[in-house]
Order: C-alpha cells, then structure tokens, then sequence
C-alpha cells in the first residue's frame, strides 16, 4: 500500500487535516510533533490515555500495601505499651499516603512506557530529525486510487510537502 | 594516476548536509557542547571538596562518630542540620515543576527542568546524611523493614520511620519527574549528538518520536504525576519536621512546625534556584529564555514565603510566652540571648527581614542584588535549621545537663563536602543533558508563531 508523508508548519492544520481525513474514512495516520499539542493528539485520538487507570491501581494497591504492611508488622512483633493496641492507626496513614503516592506514581511510569511504547527500539523508516526541530509530520497508508485526493486534502491544509514514501 | 571525476571532487567539497533544526534547539544544546577551563576547574574544586569530605568520612567510619563535635547533651549536630537543609532544597523543584504545573504558570518551562535536577541532586546529597549520622553506618540497613531470623521489624509509629519512607518516596518520585519530562529532549538531543552521546540519548530516549500516542501518554503521566507529587512535596518537610515536633524537646515540639517548615523549605528552595540560575544564565546566555520576569515571578515567591516564615517565627515566640511553660519560654529566651545568639539573629534577619527588600519592584529584577540575597538566604536558612535543632538539644528541661555544641572542623569538612557534591552533580548535570525544557520552550514557540505574540 502506497504511504504519503506530509509536513506542516503549525499544529492547527494537521490538527484539521487529521480530523477530514479520519472523517472520509482514512484511519492508517501517524502524527509527529516537536511538543504536545492537545487539538492535534485529540484529533488523533479523543479517548483519554489509558496511563490514568495505572495511576488509580498503583494508588489503591499503595494504600492497602502501606496499611496491612504496617498493622501485621506491629502485631507481628508486638510492642506492649500500657495496655494500648499494638497497631495505631494514625502513624500508620503516614506509611500508607507515601506508599499510595510511590506505588502509583511508579505504576503510571510503567504506564506511559508501556502505552506509550517507549523502550529502546529502532525508530520508524519516515521519522525525521525535523519533527524533533520545529515541524510536524503526518504519514498516511491509503490505496493507490486515493493518493492524489488525499496529497489534495494534504496540500488543501498547508502541508508544506508531500512525499510519497512508499508504492 | 588519472584525476577523480569532477562531480565525486565536488561531493568531497561540499560539507556534510546538517541535520534541520530550529533555533531553541540551537540555542540549548549549545548549553551541553564542550567544556571550558573554567567548567574544569569548577568541576575540579567541587570534587575536591567531596574527596575531602570522603576522606573525613572514612575517617570517621573507622574511629567511629567521636571526631565529631557532638558534647553531651547535643548528639544531633551539623550532620541532621545539613540533611534538613538539603531536603528542603529539594522542594522549589517539585513545587515549580507539579504545583505551577497543575495551576498553568506557562512561566515555570523556562526553569521547571533546572529545578528538578536541583532537586534530585539534593535529595541525592540529603540522602548520604542519613549515613553520615549513625556511628555504625554499615547497620544503616536497620530502618528497614526486611525479614530476618530474629521476627524483628521496624516500629512505624516512630517518626524516623516515617521520614524513611517520605525520603525514599520523594527521592524516587522527583527521579521519576525528572525522567519522563527528559524524555522528549533526550530524543533531541538523540536526533543531533554522534558518537556515544548518541548511544546514551537514544537509549535513555527509547525511541521516542512524538507520536500523537506517545504525548498523550506523555500529557497523562506529568498530569498525574504533579497531582501526585504535589500532596507529596507538602508531607516530606511535614514528616522531617515531625521528626522534631513529635518530641517532648522544648524549642521542638510545636504544631506549627509541619507549614513553617514547608514554607521554610520553598523558601529557601527557590533561593538555590535563584543562587544556580543566575550564573548558569549569565555563562550560557540565556537570557532570551530565563528572563526577568521570571526572576520576578520567583522574587515573589520568595517574598511570599519569607513572611510566612517570618511570621512562624514571632507565632513560636507568642506560643512559648502564652504557654507559660518555662521550658520552653526559657528555650526560646536563650534562642536570642543565650550562646547561639549569633545564629538566631542571623536566621531572622536573613530569612524575615533581608527578602521584605523585595517589596521595591525594581530590586525584583535586579540580578546582582537577587544573586545576593539568595546566597544570604540560603545562609540563612543553615542557620535556622542550626538554631531549632542544636539551640533545642543543648537547653532541655534540666539545667543541670545544659550544654554548649560547636561544629567542629570534621563535620564542617562534611557539610562544605555536601555543597560540593551538589554542585558536582549539577556541573555534571548541565554538560549531559538540556539544562532548560527543550519541547516545553517549542510549545510557547509554536503556539506564539501561530497565534502571534499575543502573550
């Protein structure tokens, strides 16, 4: 399948040019950016990031790390003092509030590493140092009659070049 | 031997094509290029006040903790004042970089990247206090909560447990922090360096390409993450001011201690920012990034936090004279009349008086006079922390066991050996990685070229 690459100036026009063609039914599209833009990345993708329900396990799973490991430690090796419970409630929030906040912030890392895909690999064949300077790319797989209506629409929304990368 | 074809001549004359790229990369990768004399020679003291320090602290390990000056009945000396001084340095970088984050003070991208490495390395220095402390360092592992033979574990209803896990907890977090706002820079700096630079970047990158995905992802993480964090940065100085205020110590054990330390902490946090930005601005010139408003804008930080520590500081005299408990009226009577004279007077000037300067608009960005005034600050704030901890421990209830403690040249090796391990990092810091946000500037950059300066 034939696949064009585009490059833009401002992230408003791949934001539309996104948005026209994931309307006409073009859905294989890839955006890269220089720095966050949220029109263009909810073009791409309305739904919030999945990293959101890691930091929510990794925050529970802390709580309740932070709470049973303290309780059965103190009742495992008990500490009699003046008749009081040897668990305390109180101090123990302390544990349980900095394990809420270590364990979901680690878990939301893994998260961005894991739905972001961000590991050591080999980069994409039409990444280009550009998109890490000031311009953003859009790459689109599409079959071969509809090329010259998508380089159009591409060119209709200030793409600055189109290339075709690939017959 | 025949000549080479006119046009493979004419591709060895042609230089190598650059690689494209915009001015804000030029401009802050220039920051990591090549190294100086006089970044050397920097480097060079800063180590060798660490090897000093090294050298003092092997010392001690091997005749054990009576090089130092403790003297009965202060046992808690220049070591835990430095290790609070630390921590709280470490807090302008959290609150610039979650707090200012979650309120969208577009201003804190210019110097959200510097605190944060600020804040790792003094955590990271804090942190070798902890060893430094305890007289069989090699039992450190103590506070831990692992399984052994004996069915022991650790109390956590003492406040230095709490303080372990706060401390950890920070330490990796602001790591963390650091990392994933690095990230998108790293592959930067991946797309422009060679040789093992280009290694290193593009493996600590992990191929990063700024897919719409990839930020998304990214967007989520530092939301989170400030939200995170910002609950956090309030309790670590809330913990290690627990450490004191839990006790019965008169000059200690006080409600207030938990806020004034936390104002104490950004205020004297921003100061450091201030002491490393200003020349880092100044050698790199960067100032078309690091502008006046925002030392403005952190003068005014200052000044905000400097009266609320001002204010902690007339509360703690109020309460030990409403009290009526003559411990702690006593306490707080030698505080500013007794042998620490000197430092209390120091703290209040430095710290309460000195920064209400900064109400004169034009002093706010007057950068000798800043510079200035950070450094006295934080002087200042060593000495607060000097005055609560040694000025509590050497007049407790007893008279009788009422003692005097000085530093003595040991620890203060130490303590100067903890500046220097800070500025090691940070010198080794700038020369590896973008000192400023690189794609957080391009963000304010792209949005002011398309939308015009209309900021």
């Amino acid at each position: 399948m034939p696949m064009l690459m585009a490059v833009f100036d401002q992230p408003d026009q791949i934001a539309e040019a996104v948005t026209r063609l994931k309307g006409r039914g073009y859905d294989d599209i890839e955006t890269y950016a220089p720095a966050p833009f949220e029109a263009m990345e909810d073009a791409m993708d309305p739904k919030p990031s999945r990293v959101r329900l890691l930091t929510l396990i990794g925050g529970l799973v802390g709580v309740c790390t932070g709470y049973a490991m303290t309780i059965w430690m103190a009742n495992d090796w008990p500490l009699m003092i003046g008749g009081k419970p040897f668990s305390s409630i109180p101090p123990y929030t302390i544990i349980a509030f900095e394990l809420m906040i270590l364990f979901g912030g680690v878990l939301t890392v893994l998260g961005l590493f894991g739905f972001g895909g961000i590991y050591p690999h080999k980069l994409d064949a039409v990444y280009d140092p550009r998109f890490s300077a000031e311009e953003f790319g859009l790459v689109i797989e599409c079959r071969d009659r509809d090329v010259v209506e998508i380089e159009d629409l591409l060119r209709a929304h200030a793409a600055k070049e189109v290339n075709l990368v690939q017959a | 031997m025949t000549p080479p074809p006119a046009e493979s001549v004419a591709a060895m004359i042609r230089p190598a094509p650059k690689p494209p790229d915009s001015k804000v990369n030029r401009d802050l990768l220039r920051v990591m290029d090549g190294a100086g004399p006089g970044y050397w020679l920097l480097l060079l003291i800063a180590a060798g006040s660490v090897g000093a320090a090294g050298a003092v602290w092997f010392y001690q390990v091997y005749k054990g903790l009576g090089i130092a000056g403790y003297a009965h009945p202060v046992f808690w000396g220049a070591y835990i004042v430095t290790f609070v001084f630390w921590v709280g340095i470490a807090h302008a970088g959290t609150l610039i970089s979650a707090i200012l984050f979650l309120f969208r003070a577009k201003w804190r991208n210019a110097i959200n990247r510097s605190a944060e490495a600020m804040t790792v390395m003094a955590v990271l220095t804090a942190a070798q206090f902890l060893g430094i402390h305890v007289g069989r360092m090699w039992k450190s592992y103590f506070i831990l909560p692992y399984p052994n033979q004996r069915g022991l574990w650790v109390n956590f209803k003492s406040p230095l447990l709490w303080d372990t896990v706060a401390i950890s907890t920070y330490a990796t977090i602001s790591i963390l922090f650091l990392f994933v706002g690095l990230i998108p820079d790293l592959a930067i700096a991946r797309d422009r360096f060679s040789g093992w630079r280009k290694l290193l970047y593009t493996l600590l990158a992990g191929g990063w390409q700024g897919t719409s995905r990839q930020w998304k992802a990214h967007n989520r993480t530092v939301l989170h993450l400030s939200g995170l964090a910002t609950p956090l940065v309030l309790s670590v100085h809330s913990v290690v001011s627990w450490d004191f205020a839990i006790s019965i110590v008169p000059g200690w054990h006080a409600t207030i201690f938990a806020p004034y330390f936390v104002a104490g902490a950004i205020f004297s946090g921003f100061a450091m920012v201030l002491t490393v930005m200003i020349p880092v601005r100044r050698i790199f010139g960067l100032e078309e990034y690091i502008t006046d408003y925002h030392f403005e804008n952190m003068s005014r930080f200052i000044l905000l936090t400097s009266i609320i520590v001002g204010y902690a500081y007339l509360a703690e005299y109020y309460v030990a004279w409403y009290s009526g408990v003559e411990a702690e009226q006593s306490a707080f009577w030698l505080r500013a009349f007794g042998p620490y004279w000197i430092s209390t007077w120091v703290m209040i000037i430095f710290n309460g008086v000195l920064p209400q300067l900064l109400w004169i608009s034009k002093l706010r960005t007057n950068v000798p006079f800043l510079f200035v005034l950070s450094v006295l600050i934080n002087i200042g704030m060593w000495f607060e922390r000097y005055v609560i901890i040694i000025g509590g421990l050497s007049r407790e209830y007893d008279p009788a066991v009422w003692g005097v403690y000085t530093p003595n040249a040991a620890e203060l090796t130490i303590v100067a050996g903890s500046f220097g391990l800070f500025a090691m990092l940070f010198l080794i810091f700038i020369k590896l990685f973008p000192v400023i946000a690189i794609s957080e500037i391009k963000e304010l950059v792209i949005h002011e070229k398309t939308h015009g300066a209309d900021h």
